[in-house]
């Protein structure tokens, strides 16, 4: 038994050679890391961005790389949305790689986890999606291409009060950081507007029936239903609410935005009004930047996905500058650049990041006419107030 | 690399802790519990609160821990100890369950889905062990770990451990016998739910955070297929088990294959190692330790030193 | 007429300023919805209990031979129907997709029996549940990497447009749920007390040893329950997808709740299983709606009774009490 025993150990042994073998013999292509759900629960969120990388790089590396002819490579982990495996890729990218950005991660939970580790290292990190408003209080090198659910929530909740005109609200939300951080933006907004939550219900993730907290908001009969929530439960609660006889009509969120909610929903989608990202009035880059991603992977970017895209350039651009400058990339000055950012023409309008790395934008309304999004305006909140930019 | 490398070590570590209690319920014991998880999340939330909101050091919020989930232990333990196999395995799946809802549901204490972040490090005498830098953490949960190998052992030699040996085998003999079978299974739980709780701790003061996502009964399936697959009734099994699925987890990561080997393939691979396991050798790769007046379970082949 | 008032307790941080009373529609659409629920936990409690009542073992993996038998009648249903419009072909498809979904989980519960379990027969209680949790895990990950995390959507083959009976509104699919879980039960029923197979199996399930001496061939037996069981668990699988879409892990959460549902009514317990799958699923809805759970909790409700179960009648509601022989 012991023979077998030192059998099994040196193989496990041997089988890690290669990983100590990689020692660091690509010094010179830098590497930049996309962290985010490949497989799990979230697995579509995290795909979908981490296309968006693997393209900017792709466009990036086609045009020359760094000075024209170094090129830059990207490394992918999987989260698989869970705490410890974030970690532990932070480790890996951070330590094997030597990873001078990061991209991602694409959850808030892991964010929060992988922004700690980032701050102490002095890793640069964008993220195309995190959206808990604590998230970019972490220190200065956490950075999101993404709006803050303070910002999102204070838009809906305004936007529902002063344009839509309802004072009585009804919410469904899911117990996970995304849902519940949104949920109580809006409703913070929409109660100092003057307007009332009448009906809050939560769900569990992994529920899929939501019979009886409809039921419920049936009985409360809010003016419409605010559903903060991801794509396949929002499927559910439409499809669901129209089985309950339910004419209310629903309010939701940047979830909204993925294209699959049509593919599950159907017809049940005509008439949400959601906040959704901010488009930039006849912007031909959006358009090219859909149809180069969709012709690539088959499918269409959702909203992450298009933060991800300009995340990674904006990234790309700021090591250009620096190893201009430097001909090295150092991670001090690769986010001090990231930092500097101005005015950067990104897919998803031009893009600022204020003091504390949110991003400074504004949020998109839009309205669903039988399956096909369209856009209602361009808003954000300054001072309490809501103000339309477009 | 390296640092890599001793990451999985670490988390082996916690691991190995939470299954050499399982190996006390489960191959001592014979129950077959899926509680670790309830146990783990607890200690975690002990540590976390406590040192966010309290200012508590890290130390102070071990006996809490400790002490939390064996009251927890004993107040899961008592009700369930009539159910066989299926049920029990079944309600304390449903235990482990109702711990993670409660921690994601209770928004006051827990701040719910958002967990609770920035957990400070534990600090030594003056000297912080960075949970970043790797090595003086990993000596503190090898220490843990040995701390409790040596006392488990201790205890299986003990009458304890022949008592429950006697209850796992046949336990209507064994209460014909006189042994207080309620006293035993009770304290084996309390037993293997403090130490997961003492894992939690140091899980709390490693990641820094904690989630209630991270405690779904997959831990407790992974803990039980650790001890499977060292060997039931073997402690130093238990912590081979341990080692070697969270070296499965971290393999792809570690050879920087995790691009082509999807999340999946392991799990498959863990209900892989379940059934072969059982059908091919279910004694575990190290066996059952065996005792020095004969193999009192006659299941002993291969565990002899 | 019974009203029942209740005041509802805060559920969530930001209470709600509104009704706080049940209203008797409401009450009735919380029934139908918790009557409809109920259906599907007894649906696939019957395949449990039926496993459970032979063997004595919990069947883990049964959840994911449901969801295998859901992905099997997607495809089949889809490649079948083609692109007609909602009408005697869908319908006439769906249930094709069903019945050949039906084979083939029913030869896949068998396979699983032959090489998970069966080898495990005279082994130690632990091995075969430690077997069942391998594949189940085998199975609902297999199918995540074959088809990926996302839903898929299994449309209706009918139009499901919701009927109302007063304020309450229900769909026809609901309907079909149950008429198909209190039809499967009777079948079931009737097959177990008036035929021969059926004879055979309650000798299987009363005492192995004997039933092999008497002739029976108890492996024959065995893998029959496994397969009757196992395409109970496909159309349990479909129905519940037309509702909640075809996902790989779909099977897990409902599978446990299922076995809940037959514990309550007495596991072994065909009527049992029934009566346990309904009550459950009128707990966890009235337990939400009325009494004021939290919604965050609604598991919990299925966990809770199984404890109290457990502790207070172990048997089961219909079960009868197994003295332990030495």
């Amino acid at each position: 038994m012991k023979k077998s025993l030192f059998v099994l150990l040196a193989i496990l042994a041997v089988l890690s050679f290669p990983a100590f073998a990689q020692g660091g013999g690509e010094a010179a292509s830098p590497k930049i890391g996309f962290m985010g759900p490949m497989s799990g629960d979230y697995a579509n969120y995290g795909v979908l961005s981490n296309n968006s990388a693997m393209l900017a790089v792709e466009q990036f590396n086609a045009k020359g790389g760094f000075g024209g002819k170094l090129p830059v490579v990207l490394v992918t982990e999987d989260s698989e949305g869970r705490v410890e495996k974030g970690l532990s890729s932070i480790e890996k990218l951070s330590s094997s790689d030597k990873i001078v950005g990061l991209i991602g991660p694409v959850l808030t939970g892991t964010s929060f986890a992988v922004g700690e580790r980032v701050q102490n290292e002095g890793i640069v990190m964008i993220s195309p999606s995190a959206t808990h408003a604590d998230i970019t209080n972490i220190g200065d090198y956490v950075f999101r291409t993404v709006v803050s659910d303070g910002l999102q929530g204070e838009v809906a909740g305004h936007y529902f009060f002063d344009k839509l005109g309802y004072r009585t609200i009804g919410v469904l939300y899911a117990k996970n950081d995304y849902s519940q951080g949104l949920y109580e933006g809006m409703s913070t907004a929409f109660k100092a507007a003057g307007g009332q939550v009448t009906i809050a219900e939560a769900f569990n993730v992994g529920d899929k029936d939501f019979k009886t907290q409809l039921t419920r908001i049936r009985s409360a009969n809010p003016q419409a239903i605010y559903i903060p929530n991801y794509t396949a439960e929002m499927a559910q609660i439409l499809e669901q609410a129209s089985q309950l006889g339910m004419k209310i009509p629903f309010l939701s969120c940047d979830g909204f935005s993925n294209p699959d909610i049509y593919k599950l929903a159907g017809e049940f989608t005509d008439g949400v009004i959601y906040v959704g990202p901010a488009k930039v009035k006849e912007s031909p880059a959006f358009n090219t930047f859909v149809s180069q991603y969709t012709a690539k992977y088959g499918v269409g970017p959702d909203s992450f996905a298009t933060n991800a895209y300009d995340g990674t350039n904006i990234l790309l651009a700021a090591m250009d500058k620096v190893y201009k400058a430097s001909g090295k990339f150092d991670r001090k000055a690769v986010r001090d650049a990231v930092a500097a950012t101005k005015d950067y023409p990104g897919v998803s309008g031009t893009i600022n990041f204020a003091e504390n790395g949110d991003l400074v934008a504004y949020q998109g309304l839009y309205k669903v006419n039988k399956t096909t999004p369209e856009y209602l305006g361009t808003f954000t909140v300054v001072d309490g107030k809501l103000v339309q930019i477009d | 690399m390296f640092n890599f490398f001793l990451l999985i070590l670490i988390y082996s570590g916690i691991y190995a802790l939470m299954a050499l209690g399982q190996n006390i319920i489960t191959g001592y014991g014979g129950m077959l519990s899926l509680t670790q998880a309830g146990f783990f999340a607890i200690g975690s939330y002990a540590t976390a609160i406590l040192t966010t909101r309290f200012g508590w050091s890290f130390w102070g919020t071990l006996p809490v821990a400790f002490l939390l989930s064996a009251l927890f232990g004993l107040l899961i333990g008592l009700p369930t100890l009539r159910l066989k196999g299926d049920y029990l395995a079944i309600a304390t799946l449903g235990f482990g369950e109702i711990v993670r809802n409660v921690l994601n549901n209770w928004d006051s204490l827990t701040n719910g889905p958002m967990g609770i972040q920035k957990i400070p490090m534990p600090i030594l005498f003056g000297y912080t062990i960075n949970p970043y830098k790797k090595y003086a953490f990993l000596f503190m949960i090898f220490i843990f770990v040995v701390i409790a190998y040596l006392l488990f052992q201790r205890l299986a030699r003990s009458r304890m451990g022949r008592a429950l040996t006697a209850v796992r085998e046949d336990e209507i003999a064994a209460q014909a016998m006189g042994i207080n079978i309620t006293k035993y299974k009770v304290s084996a739980f309390i037993l293997g739910a403090s130490v997961a709780g003492i894992a939690g701790s140091l899980q709390a003061t490693f990641t820094l955070s904690v989630t209630p996502g991270t405690y779904t009964f997959m831990v407790s399936v992974m803990v039980l297929c650790m001890v499977v697959l060292g060997g039931m009734g073997n402690f130093k099994a238990s912590i081979l088990g341990a080692f070697i699925i969270q070296f499965i987890s971290y393999f792809p990561q570690l050879t920087g294959l995790s691009g082509s080997i999807p999340a999946q393939f392991q799990q498959i691979l863990f209900g892989l190692i379940l059934v072969v396991m059982m059908i091919w050798r279910p004694q575990g790769i190290l066996g059952r330790e065996t005792r020095r007046y004969g193999s009192a379970s006659g299941k002993s082949k291969g565990g002899a030193q | 007429m019974f009203t029942p008032v209740f005041s509802c307790y805060r559920t969530v941080q930001f209470s709600y300023e509104g009704e706080s009373i049940v209203g008797i529609a409401e009450f009735f659409q919380h029934l139908m919805n918790g009557l409809t629920l109920g259906g599907i936990y007894a649906l696939i409690a019957l395949g449990y209990t039926m496993v459970y009542g032979i063997l004595k073992f919990i069947n883990f993996a049964h959840g994911d031979v449901l969801m295998v038998g859901a992905y099997v009648g997607l495809f089949l249903f889809d490649l079948l129907r083609g692109s007609s419009p909602l009408g005697l072909w869908t319908i006439t498809s769906f249930f094709l997709a069903m019945i050949i979904s039906m084979a083939f989980s029913a030869l896949l519960g068998m396979f699983i029996e032959r090489v998970a379990y069966k080898p495990l027969r005279k082994a130690t209680r632990l091995a075969p549940l430690l077997s069942a949790i391998g594949v189940s895990f085998i199975l609902s990950n297999s199918a995540a990497w074959m088809f990926g995390t996302h839903s898929r959507k299994f449309n209706y083959p009918f139009d499901n447009t919701p009927l109302h009976l007063g304020e309450v509104v229900i769909t026809p699919h609901q309907v079909l749920i149950l008429v198909v879980s209190l039809a499967m039960m009777i079948i079931l029923k009737l097959f177990i007390d008036r035929t021969r197979m059926g004879k055979a199996m309650r000798a299987t399930s009363l005492d192995q040893g004997t039933a092999m001496l008497m002739g029976i061939n108890v492996n024959r037996i065995i893998s029959l329950t496994f397969a009757i069981g196992s395409a109970l668990a496909a159309v349990g699988g479909i129905l519940i997808a037309l509702d909640f879409k075809v996902y790989a892990t779909m099977g897990t959460m409902t599978g446990l709740k299922a076995f809940v549902a037959a514990v309550v009514g007495g596991i072994g317990n065909i009527s049992g299983a029934m009566f346990g799958g309904i009550l459950l699923g009128l707990l966890e809805t009235f337990g939400v709606a009325i009494f004021g759970i939290p919604t965050g909790l609604k598991d919990t409700i299925a966990f809770g009774v199984l404890i109290i179960i457990l502790l207070v009648k172990p048997e089961g509601l219909f079960g009868k009490v197994e003295k332990e022989k030495v």
